[in-house]
Parts: C-alpha cells; sequence; structure tokens
C-alpha cells in the first residue's frame, strides 16, 4: 500500500480503510498544517484549518474521480480557501491589541533565542501582508508548488501570481527594515 | 536566441521567486541561471533576495499534534460490516438503468395485475360474508344498526373519556 497512488488510497478510504487513512495523512496533513500555519500565523488555527481539510477529505471519498485533478493541488486549494474565509471572517474582530508586534524585546544572548526572535518577527511581518500576497508566497515559496499550480489554486493567471508574489516580498522587505532600523534604535536608547 | 532573456526579466523573476533557480519558473531556469553567471547586475539582485530568502527560511514548521491525528483517525469513513463487494454492472444493466433509472415499470405493473387476477380468483370461487352468514332479516337489521353506531362512537368517545 505505501507504493498506492494517492488516487488509489483515496478510493480505499472511500471504503473505509484504515490503513489508507493513515498513509494519506501522513503524506499530506504536515504540509496541510503548514500551509494553513503561514496563512493563519499560528498553530491552533492551522491544526483547525487541516482538519476541516481531512474531514472533507474523509466525507467526499467516495465521490473523487480519479485522473479529473491532481489530489494534493485539491487539497491545497481547499486548506487555501478555508485559510482565507476564516481571515475574511476574522477581519472584522481583530483586536489591535492582539495583532503581532514586529518590535520584539531585547533580545537574549543565547543565539537560539535569537533564531526564535527572527522567526517570529518573520512570522509577524508575513501576517502584516494582505491575504493573496501571503497566499501566493505560501503556496509559491514555502510549498514549492509551480507557478501553474498556484495559478490554478488561487483562480488567477502566472503573470497575476507573479505580481502578488513581487509585491508580497517588497512589502516583506520594508517591514523587515523598518524593524530592523526601530530595533537598532531601541538598542542604542537602552545602551 | 530564443532561450536568453533581459536583465528586466530576470529581474522580475528574482523578484517574484527568489534567488534559488529551483523556484524559477521551469521554461526559464536555464537561460536565467545563465544570465547570472554572465552578469555582475545580476549577482547582485540574487545576493539582495538571498537575504530575504534566508529570513523567510527563519520561520519554523511545527509538526501535526498527535491528537489531530487522533482525531482525524477517530472521524474516518468505516467499512460497513458485511456489505458486499459492489459487482461489476454489465453493458446490459448499464442500457437498461438509462431507459429507466428508476427501475422498470415492469416489475410493479405486473404485481398489480398478479393481485388483480388473485381478487378475482378468489371472489369468483368463494361467498365470502363475514358479518351476515346464517342471519335471518331481523338479525341482519339489528347487525346493521350496531355497526353503525360502532362507526359513530369513535366520535364520542373522547369526550365520555374526558369527563
Amino acid at each position: 500500500m505505501k507504493e498506492a497512488s494517492d488516487d488509489e488510497l483515496v478510493a480505499a478510504v472511500a471504503k473505509g480503510d484504515g490503513a489508507a487513512c493513515g498513509l494519506l495523512m501522513e503524506r499530506h496533513l504536515g504540509r496541510t498544517v503548514a500551509l494553513a500555519r503561514r496563512m493563519m500565523g499560528n498553530q491552533a488555527d492551522a491544526e483547525e484549518v487541516a482538519q476541516e481539510v481531512f474531514l472533507r477529505v474523509w466525507t467526499h471519498a467516495d465521490r473523487w474521480e480519479p485522473g479529473r485533478a491532481q489530489f494534493s493541488t485539491w487539497l491545497h486549494r481547499v486548506a487555501t480557501n478555508l485559510c482565507l474565509d476564516r481571515l475574511r471572517r476574522q477581519r472584522g474582530t481583530v483586536d489591535i491589541d492582539e495583532m503581532p508586534n514586529l518590535v520584539s524585546e531585547e533580545p537574549g544572548p543565547d543565539r537560539r533565542l535569537e533564531a526564535d526572535e527572527l522567526a517570529a518577527r518573520v512570522e509577524a511581518a508575513l501576517q502584516q501582508l494582505p491575504e493573496r500576497q501571503r497566499a501566493a508566497i505560501a503556496l509559491s515559496h514555502y510549498q514549492g508548488l509551480s507557478n501553474t499550480e498556484t495559478a490554478e489554486i488561487l483562480e488567477v493567471s502566472v503573470e497575476a501570481v507573479e505580481s502578488l508574489l513581487s509585491r508580497g516580498r517588497r512589502q516583506l522587505r520594508v517591514l523587515l527594515a523598518t524593524e530592523k532600523d526601530e530595533l537598532l534604535r531601541s538598542r542604542e536608547t537602552s545602551a | 536566441m530564443a532561450n536568453e532573456i533581459t536583465l528586466e526579466r530576470f529581474s522580475a523573476i528574482v523578484e517574484a521567486y527568489g534567488a534559488s533557480p529551483a523556484r524559477w519558473p521551469e521554461a526559464e531556469r536555464g537561460a536565467a541561471e545563465a544570465f547570472a553567471a554572465s552578469s555582475a547586475e545580476a549577482r547582485s539582485l540574487l545576493a539582495a533576495a538571498g537575504a530575504l530568502d534566508a529570513a523567510l527560511a527563519a520561520v519554523p514548521v511545527e509538526a501535526p499534534s498527535a491528537a489531530l491525528a487522533a482525531r482525524l483517525m477517530a472521524a474516518r469513513p468505516r467499512a460497513i460490516a458485511g456489505a458486499p463487494a459492489a459487482r461489476p454492472r454489465s453493458a446490459f444493466r448499464e442500457l437498461i438503468d438509462t431507459i429507466w433509472p428508476y427501475g422498470s415499470p415492469a416489475l410493479p405493473t405486473g404485481a398489480l395485475a398478479a393481485s388483480i387476477m388473485l381478487g378475482i380468483a378468489v371472489g369468483s370461487v368463494s361467498e365470502i360474508s363475514v358479518l351476515n352468514e346464517g342471519l335471518t332479516a331481523a338479525e341482519e337489521t339489528e347487525a346493521d344498526d350496531r355497526l353503525i353506531s360502532l362507526a359513530l362512537a369513535d366520535v364520542a368517545w373522547p369526550e365520555e373519556w374526558m369527563q
């Protein structure tokens, strides 16, 4: 069963094959959570989205048509759309005090701590991006999908994907550079 | 040459996809790599994009929790015990299903015809009288009255029970 294609596994899932469910999760759950994490900015929301995605797989497995679409692309599309829906719903209820703070506290001497802080700052900068730019970066840069797959998932042209990626990366550079300057200034004043 | 690219296009590729050739569009990858090897400006663009790539790589990926995997396994579809495996349908069966998607009308029509014939056959060979068998004319009238009062009584019962 390890060598079975995704289509074959989905067919087995529809018949209630537990091993096929486990194998499908082994192949795709980690990547689904990773995509949702880039989009949502926290692990709890990411796991909720991934759960919803896989519950849809369980529910619709008997209606899956092999060869009509690539399973992993379909999975990315469902996950991306669920994230975008959640983000749109959250937009009206975001508390300004809960927004991620790009300027962090003074970093500790430990290099691990610095790496954690850099990660937190970059993740916060990603969350500042418009949702579709963030989705393009998540799908193309982090998930490693081709520009045609990313275009298919976001239902735009390849040119539009390039534009979303360029604007997203430019915005990230600005956000991270501004933060770096502010961090340096805060260090100078505290010294 | 068709596979040569301009500095402008190279810049657009690096701006969008970053410094790693693995992320560049496949159709332009070879030309872009050749351009990068021959242009100082291209290398400068790559260095700037590489710094952002490194920052993006710092964001960690957490593995899914065991609780999530357990919840999903608990919610997975289950096989129905003893359910027969679906048999492949013949071409004839496919044709029949296309013509009568809800089944052939021959079956209910046949069942109706059979029940009518049975009713006629039973009626013709026996004289069935459940109520009036062996009764005189007077008794017959009294039995009819009882039946009528019995039929009307159900209207009165609820009122009696409510008293």
